[in-house]
């Protein structure tokens, strides 16, 4: 393996200042209760960077196994937070794995994220005051290009991870298509169930990204299949429909309040660094529930035609529009697409070493 | 005996030459003794031996109280002979001779039974048969007490002076102690300077002062003690006496001697830097790998903004610990003595490291590879810089012991190839500028002295004490010490600290108009000795024990003739002497035939 002395200064470009002290004891890893024998962390990985063993890390499956408890960065005896590392790790994968390099530049300079998203939100916001047609449709047409937008944002990323962690090493396409990994890793999407193996698991950070997630979900599946029409119809409290909204907003906000009230208290480990982006994302995740909830009340309120309802629906729209562009495919928030595709991956990886999982050559592959 | 020696009268009660009344007494030892061995059938069994008039048992024999027993029973029951069976002698022979000698009596009437180490400890499992043998082992010491003369312990005369060889910064602080202390000091000292191995550029830690700074200072204050004399390019051609009388000649350059007289010898040499062989490590491959006392000496007057070092600009460092140091039989080749070094020299892992801070601080923009075996950064503050080399991103590699990295040289650049346990075993490759070779301390060739003085080596060739941590800094010669690296590897702080300890150990030494020595040496029986002259064939300390015509009774007769300041007591000649004429006072065959004549009855 050759020695790149200058490799651990780029990683920490996103992070983890700290990593240095690291004298690779190995307590930390010792101490992960989610660390295992075919997916050992963290110290694996902080020497990787140390040494400079680029392709090892874009390569590793373990920075999205990692959920942040913490007790790594409580156990460590040099300070050297490795917890926080496993945190810059992520950060910086997404902006490796993300090819249009934009994510690698927002991590550089936040502020020019921070602006953009907010000139978004406002140059849309100003558009959507001025606009003389009609809303309703124009918001139909945005809400559906969301998902356009999203998926193939995604979809690039998935690519990506794929072709660095699979295909590179494998020099074959190979799937899984065993059940009880299918069912695995939706359950960890849906759940982040691995939170729960955190030995001294924190219920109240599991439960905020839980409410989050659901909430996050549910508002991305109400928008993007125009489930609300808020300016033609009037919706009421007995409805289904403002079932699903009120669960997905309260969700969010709850969450979203739980996690910035942390940031601010820093009294854990997985909150006592936060990178600009991180507030960034709490913030808009905030202004998206709470956008989308008093749309929705005040539509039932007040009804359709009036005034207040169409300024807060645009309002709505505006921050989702921002969001979508900026912080979706950009930030970390892609993570929650990461963590279960890496459990996926893992078991391919094992079902791939026995021999188990589907196998194509494919003839661009050598 | 010699004009030096005089005798002084110990004994104050004539007793011992009544009858013999022998008290025993056995130890508990807390249960360390009572635990195996039936202590009461001990006592009861040894009450009925002849010539025993007290036979006790007692928990604690060293405690106040039990040595309150001893002293009563010779004041009170005309005890005139004391047996202790207990620990090792090693631990309470002398304070119990001492009881002894409180109650008025001959200090070396005294027996030692050791049945703890010999007995109860290596028997635990065989009650009765640790209970036998401990019977038998205290009927032989009553049989050999029955069998001693009172003794007197060895007065010798004493110079009050210490010689110092060798003047590096151990020396130095010896001198300056012994003069502290009230004993003039010479220093003999082999080059034209004081300062040894630190009389060169660099910083050392812990303080990051200049080498020649913390030398300097410390030659300052011995070159304006009047206490202290210096002999600068002296060779030592001979040295010889013994303790409170030694004789060291110094053989100036000029061919002019200096003849130092001196009641203690402080050993100061030193050490030697290890010098790597062509291809260890990659040495003599290239200009471009260097050891680290030649990194020290460019490395303090390089300035500027760039490191420039043999006509090029050096943009990455790597150290290699180890080197010379904790080698292994067959995959190192051995030195000049035809052995491997397999200790550990205990301060280069600190010195490379802070060397490599000082090179970052100075040119941060270097990168800087560390590969050790295991990071040794023991001592005061010394974790310290390790943790800083770590912040200051230095990279470590940690090579198996028993592996031996390779080192190429490709169009200039060095590359090495090492196995690395922290990065789970992987053979890495590093290319670097420069390599630094992390070389150890290596014992000096003082051959001359060695063979004068008969000072015994440890395995690792240095100069070795008594014992490492009873009597760390004596030498097994007396009047001998110890300081600094002539006994291992040490830093400056030990060295200092062991230089210290020697000086006051040859003060203490020194301190009384004579010194006492233990009794136990050779005594000839002039009567007996006809003369042969076997005896001093056997003899291996110079000097001890030679053939003299003497006056006895009248008549002139060659006898054997004992100087019981260099006698060391071994016995070997007492082993070849047929008549018995020549015996080791307080350890005479009749006692030993008497000892295992009481153990092999029954
Ligand atoms: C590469 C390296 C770096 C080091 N860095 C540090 C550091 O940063 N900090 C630290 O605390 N320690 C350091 N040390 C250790 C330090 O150098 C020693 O602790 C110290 O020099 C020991 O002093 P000394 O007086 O025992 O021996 P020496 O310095 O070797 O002095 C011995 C003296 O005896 C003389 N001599 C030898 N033979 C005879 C003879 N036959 N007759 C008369 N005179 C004789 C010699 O000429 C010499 O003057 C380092 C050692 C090495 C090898
Ligand atoms: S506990 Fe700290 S020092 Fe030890 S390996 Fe982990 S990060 Fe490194
Ligand atoms: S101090 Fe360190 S470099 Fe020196 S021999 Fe010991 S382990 Fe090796």
């Amino acid at each position: 393996m050759k020695v790149n002395p200058n490799f651990l200064k780029e990683v920490k470009k996103y992070g983890a200042f700290d990593i240095s002290k690291c004298f690779n004891c190995g307590n930390c890893t010792a101490i992960c209760p989610l660390s295992a024998q075919d997916a050992s962390f963290p110290r694996k990985m902080i020497r990787y960077a140390q040494v400079g063993a680029e392709k090892e890390i874009e390569s590793s499956l373990e920075p999205w196994l990692c959920y942040y408890c913490g007790e790594c960065s409580d156990t460590c005896p040099r300070q050297a937070y490795p917890g926080e590392f496993m945190m810059t790790l992520r950060r910086y994968l997404i902006a490796k794995y993300d090819l249009t390099g934009i994510s690698a530049f927002f991590y550089r300079f936040p502020w020019v994220q921070n602006l953009l998203t907010i000139g978004i939100f406002a140059v849309s916001l100003a558009f959507f005051l001025s606009y003389t047609g009609d809303f309703q449709e124009l918001a139909a047409k945005i809400e559906l290009a969301f998902p356009v937008y999203v998926t193939l944002a995604i979809a690039a990323y998935v690519f990506t991870f794929y072709r660095k962690t699979i295909l590179e090493k494998a020099k074959k396409f190979v799937l899984s298509i065993n059940f009880s990994n299918i069912k695995e890793t939706l359950i960890h999407g849906l759940t982040q169930k691995n939170f729960a193996g955190c030995s001294d698991t924190d219920w109240t950070r599991w439960i905020a990204h839980l409410f989050v997630m659901s909430g996050y979900t549910l508002t991305l599946v109400i928008s993007n299949l125009h489930l609300l029409e808020p300016l033609k119809v009037q919706y009421s409290v007995s409805e289904f429909r403002t079932f699903l909204v009120f669960y997905a907003a309260s969700a969010i906000i709850l969450g979203g309040f739980i996690m910035m009230f942390r940031r601010a208290a820093k009294k854990v480990q997985s909150s006592s660094f936060s990178h600009s982006s991180d507030w960034l994302f709490v913030i808009m995740l905030f202004l998206i529930g709470l956008s989308t909830l008093s749309a929705h009340i005040s539509n039932i309120i007040l009804g359709p035609e009036d005034k207040i309802v169409e300024l807060l629906y645009k309002l709505n729209i505006a921050v989702e529009v921002a969001w979508i562009i900026v912080i979706v495919p950009f930030t970390k928030w892609i993570h929650i697409f990461f963590r279960p595709m890496a459990v996926y991956l893992r078991n391919l990886k094992k079902e791939e070493a026995e021999g188990k999982a589907l196998a194509f050559s494919l003839p661009f592959i050598k | 005996m010699s004009e030096n020696l005089t005798e002084k009268e110990h004994t104050v009660n004539e007793n011992y030459r009544q009858k013999p009344r022998v008290a025993v007494y056995v130890c508990h030892c807390g249960g360390n003794i009572s635990d195996v061995i039936d202590v009461k059938r001990v006592a009861q069994e040894l009450s009925k031996y002849p010539n025993v008039a007290v036979s006790r048992e007692y928990a604690f024999m060293c405690s106040s109280t039990g040595q309150d027993y001893i002293v009563d029973d010779i004041r009170n029951n005309g005890i005139n002979r004391v047996v202790v069976a207990a620990c090792s002698p090693a631990l309470h022979e002398l304070t119990f001779r001492g009881a002894l000698s409180r109650a008025g009596l001959n200090p070396y009437l005294y027996e030692h039974v050791n049945i703890r180490e010999q007995s109860s400890w290596v028997h635990k499992n065989d009650k009765e048969g640790a209970t036998v043998k401990a019977i038998a082992l205290i009927k032989a010491g009553v049989e050999k007490i029955l069998r001693q003369d009172p003794l007197n312990s060895i007065r010798v005369e004493a110079v009050h002076a210490a010689a110092v060889i060798g003047g590096g910064i151990a020396g130095m602080r010896a001198a300056l102690s012994c003069a502290d202390n009230g004993l003039e000091a010479v220093i003999i000292e082999k080059s034209d300077s004081l300062g040894g191995n630190l009389n060169r550029k660099g910083k050392v830690y812990p303080s990051n002062r200049q080498a020649f700074e913390v030398a300097g200072e410390l030659s300052k204050k011995v070159l304006s003690n009047p206490n202290i004399k210096v002999y600068l390019n002296s060779e030592i051609s001979f040295v010889g006496g013994y303790v409170g009388n030694f004789q060291v000649n110094g053989k100036k350059s000029d061919g002019k001697f200096e003849k130092v007289k001196a009641g203690a010898i402080i050993m100061a040499t030193g050490f030697d830097h290890y010098k790597p062989q062509k291809g260890e490590y990659g040495a003599g491959l290239s200009d471009m790998v260097i050891t680290l006392p030649q990194f020290e000496s460019v490395f303090e007057d390089l300035d500027g903004k760039k490191f420039i070092f043999g006509g090029r600009e050096i943009s990455s460092v790597a150290f290699m610990h180890c080197v010379g140091s904790r080698q292994i039989d067959g995959l190192d080749k051995p030195g000049k003595n035809g052995k491997v070094n397999d200790y550990c020299s205990r301060i280069c892992c600190t010195a490379a490291i802070s060397a490599a801070n000082r090179l970052k601080e100075k040119f941060p923009e270097t990168a800087i590879y560390d590969i050790y075996t295991d990071m040794r950064t023991y001592g005061m503050e010394h974790e310290e810089y390790y943790k800083s080399a770590s912040e200051n991103d230095i990279i470590f590699f940690r090579r198996p012991l028993e592996e031996r990295p390779q080192v190429e040289i490709k169009e200039g650049k060095i590359h090495i190839k090492t196995r690395d346990i922290l990065t789970m075993n992987e053979e890495m490759e590093i290319e670097t500028d420069l390599l630094v070779l992390s070389t150890g301390l290596m014992p000096r060739d003082i051959s001359d002295l060695v063979e004068y003085m008969k000072l015994p080596k440890s395995a690792d060739g240095f100069l070795q004490e008594v014992h490492p941590k009873l009597r760390p800094v004596e030498c097994a010669n007396n009047g001998i010490f110890l300081a600094g690296t002539v006994q291992g590897p040490m830093d400056i702080r030990e060295t200092l600290q062991a230089a210290n300890t020697a000086a006051v150990k040859a003060a203490a030494l020194l301190s009384a108009p004579d010194i006492p020595l233990d009794p136990f040496v050779a005594v000839v029986d002039e009567d007996k000795c006809t003369g042969c002259g076997l005896c001093p064939a056997e003899c291996s300390y110079e000097g001890a024990l030679v053939m003299t015509e003497k006056d006895v009774k009248g008549k002139k007769k060659k006898v054997a003739c004992v100087n019981p300041a260099l006698c060391k007591g071994c016995g070997a000649c007492a082993a070849v002497c047929q008549p018995r004429a020549i015996n080791v006072a307080g350890w005479t065959l009749d006692q030993f035939d008497a000892m295992v004549e009481a153990i092999a009855k029954e």
